[in-house]
């Protein structure tokens, strides 16, 4: 491919440029380069000649039109000589299209608009939490004067995806935590040759916080994603705009079967965490520290009151019914682009975390005094 | 020059378990636009991402520009797919970027171009395309379904192809802005040369602009020419698809 030449001459009757070789896109840097050096009086005629062009592409056309119009020669003063019949079609539909208009930059907003669109946004968030809260309210509501509205099918569903589901991670983590915890603990009690005490310190720990702590923060994490991916690609897809049309509530279809099945499997997972976390107290204290099973359970009656254990599942529905607030509202939040997905998904993740540390901490305040 | 731009060559593909192209055969010579019609299911679109080099054909030969596709490496092919342009059916803006993004994004990508000479450039096209440089700063959910395609249009030009690809263009238009389009490529068509090959079910958009049809029919091309000479073709098939424009238009 031949480079791009210009040729310029000045008589009396105008000025002549001549194009030589490809006027195109692959050349474009050379073309502008071209056409900076060129000078051209404004007032005068000015005649193209193109005998020398073996290639001209919309690119180059727009070259021509914007640096002559731009050094304020008049478009009608240009005549065309010697170009073909298409390369004349596409310079006169570029040069029409083209009208002399620069592109309008983005505009910047100044700090207070900003600020005023920011606290705007914010506060329409928080109406659209607290409507959200409303429409589930009202579908509970609708629930409790019409049993019959229950979907047991898609409770079961959810119950098995949610709760059954997460059972072996569950189980895997909290033995885990269990076993790290009483070594730690074990490394103390063991200066003061306590080393019975395990029982109390693992016991309280695990069954007050650690096991509905860490079974609320994983079900965060793999439920509560999961509800916003899913309603969320619903509403991409236009599905809960079908719901509607045929005359059921997304709320009383979507939220409320997740809302219940998790507030009734959290607890019973916190549960299952207890027994676990215990067992892997109970499997350090056997082999580390001569506490044998026996002594460690004989123990474990004497210390561990039913009140702490019911303290730790009580909490659990309180995080479950956080956890299916935020993913749901962030699930009908989706707007329509492939992005938004993703975005409250991990909105999703992390305001979830927050509640339910948050709640926890609470409780914790409410309910201070540890048994004795 | 005189060599066709596109020619499928006993192209057979076979999806879901059974041969949905039997020996597809057709050329595109330069500077022609052609029209792809067929019922839904006969693997237009499929044809068409077969073309772009996107899915591979169980059997045939696809040249572009004199090459078969499918016998090139990942890097060739990449260089022939610059010459040509696609106008996916949806659109297929990428929607975290706005329109005149967009339209800069092939630019970014395959030239060293200054931003100054890209933003022009940008800009140009999208006027083109019929769009106003309000549009420019828009997000693609900010636009209207017309908006929309003109928009991927403009990208699919930047390059300055000489091949435009172009899946259902006028689906989703009213009918008048389904004709303005029509008239937009056309136009564009024309003045930079360009070949293209259509898939459409909008007959109005056949008898208005294109060169000639190809009918696909049970995996195969049943009619290939001008429209009315397809149009008055003995075939059960094209017989009635023409009759329902005429029922339609009353």
């Amino acid at each position: 491919m031949d480079a791009p030449g210009l040729d310029h001459s000045l008589n009396g009757a105008g000025c002549e440029l001549r194009l030589r070789g490809a006027w195109c896109i692959d050349h474009l840097e050379r073309v502008d380069r071209l056409m900076a050096d060129l000078r051209v009086p404004h007032d005068r005629a000015v005649r193209v000649d193109a005998s020398g062009l073996t290639r001209l592409d919309s690119a180059g056309v727009m070259m021509l039109v914007n640096r002559l119009r731009a050094m304020g020669v008049v478009w009608s003063n240009v005549s065309l000589h010697h170009f073909q019949p298409a390369q004349l079609t596409l310079i006169h539909l570029v040069a029409d299209r083209l009208d002399a208009r620069a592109r309008p930059r983005r505009r910047r907003s100044p700090p207070l608009v900003f600020l005023g669109r920011a606290l705007g946004t914010a506060t329409a968030r928080l109406l659209g939490q607290v409507a959200f809260l409303g429409r589930i309210a009202e579908a509970l509501g609708d629930l409790a004067r019409r049993p019959a509205l229950l979907r047991h099918r898609e409770i079961t569903v959810q119950l098995q995806t949610v709760g059954l589901g997460a059972l072996p991670i569950i189980m895997l983590m909290t033995f885990l935590l269990g076993v790290v915890f009483a070594y730690l603990l074990g490394v103390q009690v063991q200066k003061f040759g306590a080393n019975i005490f395990v029982v109390d310190g693992i016991s309280l720990a695990v069954a007050r916080e650690l096991s509905p702590l860490l079974t609320a923060i994983l079900i965060a994490g793999r439920s509560g994603a999961a509800f916003t991916a899913q309603i969320g690609a619903m509403k991409v897809t236009e599905e809960i705009d079908a719901i509607s049309t045929l005359g059921l509530s997304p709320v009383q279809v979507l939220v409320l079967p997740r809302l219940i099945a998790i507030v009734i499997a959290l607890p019973l997972l916190t549960f299952v965490g207890d027994v676990l976390g215990i067992l892997g107290g109970a499997v350090v204290a056997a082999t580390q520290l001569d506490v044998t099973y026996y002594t460690f359970f004989e123990r474990l009656k004497a210390v561990l009151p039913l009140k702490t254990v019911l303290f730790g599942m009580v909490k659990a529905p309180v995080f479950a019914a956080a956890i299916a607030f935020i993913a749901c509202r962030n699930g009908f939040a989706v707007t329509r682009d492939a992005r938004s997905v993703g975005d409250f998904t991990t909105r999703t993740v992390v305001q979830s975390l927050v509640a339910v540390i948050l709640i926890n901490a609470v409780f914790a305040v409410l309910h201070p005094e540890l048994p004795r | 020059m005189s060599e066709p731009v596109l020619v499928a060559d006993r192209i057979h593909t076979r999806m879901g378990g059974h041969w949905l192209h039997r020996g597809v055969s057709f050329s595109i010579p330069r500077g022609e636009v052609v029209g792809l019609i067929g019922a839904s299911g006969t693997g237009k679109s499929v044809l068409l991402r077969e073309c772009i080099g996107l899915q591979r054909p169980h059997a045939g030969h696809l040249r572009l520009f004199g090459e078969d596709i499918w016998a090139l490496p990942l890097k060739r092919l990449n260089q022939v797919r610059r010459r040509f342009g696609v106008l996916f059916q949806e659109g297929a803006l990428f929607s975290s970027l706005t329109v005149a993004e967009n339209v800069a994004a092939p630019l970014k990508e395959h030239t060293t171009l200054p931003a100054r000479l890209r933003d022009e450039l940008v800009a140009m096209k999208i006027r083109l395309a019929g769009l106003s440089m309000d549009a420019a700063d828009k997000r693609p959910s900010e636009l209207s379904g017309g908006m929309k395609k003109r928009a991927a249009l403009a990208r699919a030009l930047v390059m300055e192809p000489e091949l435009l690809f172009l899946d259902e263009p006028t689906s989703g238009l009213d009918p008048i802005s389904a004709r303005e389009f029509d008239h937009l490529l056309r136009v564009l068509c024309d003045s930079l040369g360009l070949t293209a090959l259509i898939a459409t079910h909008d007959l109005d958009s056949l008898w208005g602009m294109v060169d000639r049809v190809i009918v696909l029919y049970r995996g195969r091309v049943i009619a290939d020419g001008p429209v009315d000479q397809v149009a008055a073709t003995d075939h059960e098939w094209i017989r009635s698809y023409f009759a329902a424009g005429a029922i339609e238009r009353g």
